[in-house]
């Protein structure tokens, strides 16, 4: 099986940058998740490896051969589309045999499809017409189709999208194990962090056109390349304050509403850094009725459950809001309550507040 | 709503009445006509009640025309034959070459493409005289003048914009995803078009080709320059019944109600396809 | 006394040559002042319905819909004193951001400096500051959803009526914006409807849900109630992400409770004592019932179901563990990262306390206990 490589891919469409030099591996048996905000050119990145779409610059290779130039039927591509693209007038028997007929291999087609319909649970639609399927069995069959002919490389542009939550969620489940099956390189667009995190071994963000980080999930949530990253991980996503932290009796300190945290060193050395971005996320905050030096002082503006949590919105004196999420079998306040507000310096990120980037403090010296 | 009161209904009931008689009338009125002899239409005051004659449609399918004058030969049936012949060769050649330009009007952007559609369009808003003295110059010239070929070239004129413009539509209604994943699957894009595209807008090609039927079906003024007696439809061979001892209302009639009845019958057959057609696509089934 | 009061309403639509559709049944509802209430169900539930009858877009069948003990359910919209955002955001097009806010406090006839005011109070609150002077096609499908929730929470109406009121937001906002919403609505006593189809934004939201499922009214409870007590097989599958483990069980008497079991595989036994005697009266005449627990209630890695594992994801904040069992797969949540690889078996662990038990008719028979 074949490796997928984009090597300094660009493409533009009048003045707008979609592609700006993209490189990336995926290897055979991979399942690589293209996650970023709408409008961030993740579904011209997957045209562009399904030739519907030329790159600017930059080379496609799929097993070290070019397929730029090469057209759509000769790449080796499945491809899933997040409007399912059924072909309306076809059975979802004929729908998922097409690219088998069309490769003209012969009597195994109806043994083949039978067993990837068995794999997806549609064996008992597959006379019927796309129209007379519901959602979750559309979104089946097109996987089917996508799958039957074990491409090299296969292509999922959010297939998730369009089907509801709770089958959202099943699939969710079942879809790595369907994509590894055949050993091809898969590139996942998604627009859902938690589906990337779910069904990826490493996810590329895609921001503007640009990878901004390409890593493990795991990798990414921890450390997120950048503040931008950092917003889309997370759900409520970070909570961020404007600091300019200063070392002092080796340890940084930084100034949020008043109050004097401890920030994150880890074994690093600290040092006065000049104005950043503080990160810490809502899971990480403790809420308690006790002041204290160390604790910032916030009102409860509203409590909101959210998946077996409760999400506190909390306004701090100087009219930040953050939110914190604790696990709702604790009711630590409620609306209205004036409590503080503290977290561990090893949960807090730094960012450059100019360029978003994450610090990394220099190692620390060892000791002579 | 469905609280409307009795006065409503009532109101209702003769308002679509009226307008119902209002177009309906002429056409009623016409059948009634073609079953009457010259006299009986004639007679003051007129009376819907008579005794029905075949003599008018005998007279058209034999060809031959009793007036006060004697007898006058008329090719009707001929006419009708041509224009069965000019309609159908003319929408298959506009649908030859309009249905690859429309889809290729859908899927690609390209230089000028916007204004070659517009133009192929303007075609139908210019009044046809004013194309049509160059044309019949030229036509002379190219020996194309009186000839079934000059006519169906003519014809274009008429079906090839609507057809491109109708299905157009029906093509951009089809998301361009369905050919990708035809064409991933190993198609060519001749295949992914004509096992993909065409089919799928199967409803709007067979409204454009209806459609532009109807419409060359009903046409004069082409013919009417650029063909002779024995090439011309039956929109033009209809003259004929205007003849020196006087108007032959009771043939015209007739010869109205055998021309129309093909296209009325296409019309009311193909009636929803029409309606989607002739709004662009825009009302989908 | 409630602020708005639906009694007995019916919703049928009857249109030429189709089956009459019976959007809503016989809904009872009261809503007290100040309250925000969601209307929470799949398409075709009946919510919208019922949210246009209150706002008097549709008519009512029959029954009667009272605000503030005035009948309203023949008024026009114009005069039922309510304030709606709509789904299609409904923004006047030929108006910037700020003249289509200052247009709903029109008919207030307040001042020129307090409407600049309300506007830049509410603006701020939903973020468009930025974009008040644009026109509504220049800005994205988020702001516009902002503008339209701003428009209807600029007003002073008696009820709020919002419809789908978060869907299009922008993930990174949503959290705050839910926060901040609610805490205005309840700073100012404000009394607000919402339809939607998410239940995230439900239980975010509202004081109480109402479940609807066919047109009827399922249970309309609080979101900790419609968890821990669901009246039936719908709402106990409806509500929670993921949705509950259920699973079909014969039931037994054994040593004074019951015994549970699922094939030979695997069984549960209920104590006598953790059941209450209606509840009891109604499980000796059954021999099938069906179990549910939660995904965030089975333990994993202790307990006496052995599982083989579907899969394991890691979320950043929780794991999701799906273990299959006899030919069932049973959902595990945790706030923890879990070792185990798709293939490897552990322990799940299914507490009888933390079961539901459902009759054949759906409905609840016991729930599980509170923690």
């Amino acid at each position: 099986m074949a490796r997928l490589e984009l090597s300094s891919v660009g493409k533009a469409f009048g003045s707008v940058r979609c592609a700006d030099n993209l490189s990336l591996a995926v290897e055979s048996g991979e399942i690589v998740a293209v996650f970023g905000p709408s409008g961030s050119g993740k579904t011209v990145l997957l045209r562009m490896i399904a030739g519907m779409f030329e790159p600017d610059e930059g080379d496609i290779l799929v097993g070290g051969q070019s397929i730029v130039g090469a057209p759509p039927e000769r790449r080796g591509i499945g491809m899933a589309f997040q409007n399912f693209a059924l072909f309306p007038h076809m059975s979802a028997r004929d729908n998922i045999a097409s690219g088998l007929r069309a490769k003209g291999a012969g009597g195994d087609i109806a043994a083949k499809v039978a067993s990837i319909s068995s794999l997806l649970k549609i064996g008992h639609v597959l006379d019927h017409r796309p129209r007379e399927l519901s959602n979750g069995q559309k979104q089946r069959t097109a996987l089917a189709r996508a799958l039957i002919g074990n491409p090299e490389v296969l292509l999922l542009d959010d297939p998730l999208r369009n089907v509801d939550a709770k089958l959202r969620y099943e699939m969710r489940l079942e879809l790595p194990s369907l994509l590894r099956r055949g050993s091809a390189s898969v590139l996942y667009v998604t627009q859902d962090y938690r589906e990337a995190m779910a069904i990826a071994d490493r996810i590329a963000v895609l921001i503007e056109g640009r990878l901004v980080q390409v890593a493990r999930p795991e990798e990414i949530y921890a450390k997120p390349a950048s503040v931008a990253v950092a917003r889309l991980f997370g759900d409520p996503s970070i909570n961020l304050a404007e600091v300019t932290p200063v070392a002092e009796h080796g340890a940084l300190f930084a100034d949020i509403a008043g109050t004097r945290v401890r920030l994150d060193t880890g074994d690093r050395e600290p040092i006065d850094l000049g104005a950043c971005w503080v990160g810490v996320r809502p899971d990480d905050l403790v809420i308690s009725h006790a002041p204290g030096d160390d604790a910032i002082p916030a009102r409860v503006v509203a409590v909101t459950p959210m998946h077996e949590k409760a999400v506190l919105l909390l306004r701090f004196s100087d009219g930040a809001e953050w939110l914190a999420a604790l696990p709702s079998t604790t009711t630590v306040a409620d609306a209205d309550d004036n409590v503080f507000v503290r977290f561990a310096a090893e949960a807090s990120l730094l960012f450059d507040r100019a360029t978003g980037v994450r610090i990394g403090l220099p190692h620390r010296r060892q000791a002579a | 709503m469905e609280h409307s009161s009795l006065a409503g209904r009532i109101f209702r009931g003769v308002a679509l009445t009226l307008v119902l008689v209002f177009f309906m009338f002429p056409i009623v009125w016409i059948f009634l006509m073609s079953f009457q002899s010259n006299e009986q239409i004639l007679r003051i005051p007129p009376s819907i009640l008579f005794e029905p004659t075949l003599s008018n449609y005998q007279a058209l399918i034999s060809g031959q025309l009793r007036t006060t004058a004697g007898n006058i030969d008329i090719p009707f049936m001929r006419n009708l034959m041509n224009s069965f012949v000019l309609s159908s060769a003319a929408v298959l050649l506009a649908l030859l070459l309009g249905v690859p330009a429309a889809y290729a009007f859908a899927r690609f952007k390209f230089k000028l493409g916007e204004t070659i559609a517009f133009t192929l369009l303007s075609f139908r808003f210019a009044p046809p005289l004013l194309v049509l003295l160059p044309l019949s110059l030229y036509y002379q010239q190219l020996g194309l003048s009186d000839t079934y070929f000059g006519i169906v070239w003519v014809y274009q004129l008429i079906a090839l914009p609507l057809i491109l413009w109708i299905v157009r539509g029906y093509f951009e209604d089809i998301s361009p995803d369905i050919e990708h994943a035809y064409r991933l699957a190993g198609h060519s894009w001749r295949e992914a078009f004509t096992r993909i595209a065409v089919p799928l807008a199967g409803p709007g090609i067979a409204a454009a080709g209806l459609l532009s039927f109807i419409f060359c079906w009903n046409n004069f003024v082409f013919a009417l320059i650029l063909a002779s007696a024995d090439k011309q439809p039956v929109t033009v061979g209809a003259l004929a019944f205007v003849t020196a001892s006087g108007i032959q209302y009771g043939q015209i009639a007739a010869a109205i109600v055998l021309s129309v009845t093909p296209t009325l019958l296409l019309a009311l057959y193909a009636q929803r396809y029409l309606v989607e057609g002739l709004s662009l696509g825009a009302v989908k089934g | 006394m409630g602020m708005l009061e639906l009694q007995n309403v019916d919703k049928v639509y009857r249109s030429r040559g189709k089956p009459p559709v019976h959007a809503v049944r016989a809904l009872d509802m009261t809503v007290k002042q100040g309250e925000i209430v969601a209307l929470l169900g799949s398409s075709g539930c009946g919510k919208t319905s019922t949210l246009r009858m209150i706002a008097g877009f549709e008519d009512v069948t029959s029954g009667s819909i009272a605000l503030d003990k005035r009948r309203i359910e023949a008024l026009p919209p114009a005069r039922r004193k309510v304030a709606m955002a709509f789904e299609g955001y409904s923004l006047y097009p030929p108006l910037t951001v700020r003249e289509n806010i200052a247009f709903a406090l029109k008919a207030q006839q307040l001042s020129r400096g307090e409407v600049t005011r309300r506007v830049d109070a509410i603006a701020r609150l939903v973020e468009i500051e930025d974009i008040l002077d644009a026109y509504p096609r220049a800005i994205s499908g988020g702001q516009q959803q902002r503008v339209s929730l701003a428009r209807a929470l600029v007003r002073d109406a008696d009820l709020y009526l919002l419809d789908e009121p978060m869907g299009q937001l922008e993930p990174q906002l949503r959290a705050v914006l839910r926060g901040r919403i609610k805490g205005l609505l309840a700073e100012r006593g404000m009394t607000a409807i919402f339809v939607t189809h998410d239940q995230t934004e439900a239980s975010a939201l509202a004081d109480r849900i109402a479940v609807m499922e066919d047109g009827i009214l399922q249970q309309f409870a609080s979101e900790k109630e419609l968890k821990s007590r669901p009246a039936n097989l719908f709402v106990a599958s409806f509500i929670g992400e993921p949705p509950m483990n259920l699973l079909e069980t014969e039931l037994a008497r054994a040593d004074g409770g019951y015994r549970l079991s699922i094939g030979s595989d695997m069984a549960f036994h209920i104590p006598g004592g953790a059941i209450d005697a209606v509840a009891r009266t109604m499980l000796d005449e059954m021999r099938h019932v069906r179990v549910g627990i939660r995904p965030q209630k089975v333990a994993v890695g202790t307990g006496d179901v052995r599982v083989r594992v579907v899969s394991n994801q890691w979320l950043g904040d929780q794991s999701h563990v799906a273990g299959e069992c006899a030919g069932r797969l049973l959902i595990a949540v945790t706030p923890s990262k879990v070792a185990a690889r798709p293939g490897d078996t552990i322990s799940f662990g299914l507490a009888p306390r933390h079961l539901h038990i459902f009759g054949a008719d759906g409905n609840c028979i016991r729930h599980a206990e509170v923690s």
